[in-house]
């Protein structure tokens, strides 16, 4: 309550913690090739609303619900390596103000090194490795920081007529402190030739938007050796919206 | 981007698609339990258990499978456990209030909750309602609704989000009484992503 206001009232003040997206941040649907963007996606646009109390909380210690620990996906027990690059993914979750998001839930999954998914619905003719299952949970610290150990994904064709490949890339769920600031989106590796080609990632207009999907390199004496590091901050919607942990 | 704990404005990074790969390795039993804070908490003990069923469909009228579905809603009282609901300290301990469900090969989704509380707050006072965020293949954004109730047909009349939506569609956000199972009484709440004007469900941006 240490935002609260005079009256004692935060909810008057919540709503203008959370502003409308910024132009070219949002993907422009439908996408040409991706098919389901047009089965999906309304026909009619949304109906802007004014945040409610509803739409600026949410489930605070959700790390209970959903059991979070899983950080190394490149190892799938003691002695079973995953095939590929093995790299280290790290970075802060913030907010818009650039302040630390403490207690998300970060969920990511990906593809093994061959480009397939250790799902029921990827049957494409590509090796799956029994020692990659690709996805994990954890929750960011204190500093906000997250961090995985796995491997590079490979890219995969999209099996549709007139296709395209995927560039490797790496799914994350982030569930924040309010239904507004919930963050699904994709992180790309810097200087993939496949990256302009992509119409998922193409389909965020602005350009600087779209730098940032893209991790960072980083130097090998700040992850170590034995991992190719690259860091990837992700600003989830809400001004200074981290309320603070009781 | 900032430096160590920086406080310089940032912009939200861009939204996407989960794709059809959402590891079905992140869902547990219970998940779609708002009444529990843990898989091994017992229930909260206060309001009206009742279970939200529906189907969500995309364009034609085809059962959207592999769909994700979140709920977020105040406990029975109307309040939320979060610093932004000024009675926060009297929220119902026990109420997860958040779960997450996924559609099966005929779209189907349950979430098992209590009868949430409507409140007041500066825009107006609020209807008891279910905010449902909805992922899938295809969708780059997720789609935010809003559940509300049939049987509270004068708080629905006086909710200040509801009256943004054309008169028409209304009927659209209110989930129809659909008999009793598990002892609970059972509601039920269509979506349809995409489809004639009048028949699609009502997404709200904010
Ligand atoms: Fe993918």
């Amino acid at each position: 309550m240490e935002d609260a206001g005079p009256d004692g009232s935060m909810a008057a003040e919540a709503p203008r913690h959370f502003a409308p997206w910024p132009p070219g941040v949002e993907p422009a649907v439908p996408i040409a090739g991706y098919g389901n963007t047009f089965t999906h996606t309304p026909s009619q646009p949304p109906i802007r609303r004014p945040p409610t109390r509803t739409e600026v909380t949410g489930p605070l210690e959700l790390w209970r619900k959903l059991p979070c620990g899983d950080d190394n996906l490149a190892v799938l027990a003691p002695g079973r390596m995953a095939q590929g690059q093995l790299i280290h993914i790290g970075g802060r979750v913030l907010d818009e103000d650039g302040r630390p998001v403490p207690g998300a839930v970060v969920e990511l999954w990906q593809a093994n090194a061959a480009g397939r998914y250790f799902h029921p619905n990827d049957q494409r003719d590509a090796p799956l490795d029994p020692d990659f299952i690709g996805n994990g949970r954890i929750r960011t610290d204190a500093a906000g920081r997250y961090g995985f150990h796995t491997i590079r994904p490979g890219a995969y064709p999209v099996p549709a007529p007139g296709a395209w490949w995927r560039p490797p890339h790496v799914h994350f769920s982030v569930l924040g402190p309010a239904t507004l600031s919930r963050l699904v989106t994709q992180m790309y590796f810097p200087g993939d030739p496949l990256n302009p080609l992509d119409r998922i990632f193409m389909s965020v207009p602005d350009a600087a938007a779209r730098e940032r999907l893209v991790a960072r390199p980083i130097p090998p004496e700040e992850v170590g050796l034995g991992w190719l590091g690259y860091r990837h901050d992700i600003v989830l919607r809400g001004r200074a919206a981290t309320p603070v942990q009781p | 981007m900032s430096g160590a704990g920086g406080e310089a404005a940032a912009i939200p990074i861009s939204q996407h698609t989960i794709g059809p790969f959402f590891p079905q390795t992140f869902f547990r039993a219970g998940d779609n339990d708002l009444t529990r804070l843990t898989a091994a908490a017992a229930p909260t003990r206060r309001g009206e258990p009742i279970l939200l069923r529906g189907r969500v469909l995309r364009e034609g009228g085809v059962p959207c499978i592999n769909a994700i579905l979140e709920a977020w809603q105040a406990d029975a009282e109307g309040r939320f456990r979060h610093p932004a609901d000024p009675e926060a300290g009297a929220a119902d301990p026990d109420f997860a209030g958040w779960g997450r469900a996924w559609t099966d090969v005929e779209g189907r989704y349950e979430f098992r909750t209590v009868r949430p509380g409507g409140f007041r707050e500066p825009a107006g006072e609020r209807a008891p309602h279910v905010s449902l965020l909805v992922m899938a293949s295809g969708l780059m954004r997720p789609l935010l609704t809003t559940l509300f109730f049939p049987d509270c047909a004068a708080a629905n009349a006086r909710d200040p989000v509801l009256a943004l939506v054309p008169p028409a569609r209304r009927p659209r956000l209110v989930a129809l009484a659909d008999g009793e199972a598990a002892g609970a009484r059972v509601f039920r709440f269509d979506l349809c992503l995409r489809g004639p004007a009048e028949e699609e469900t009502p997404f709200f941006v904010e």
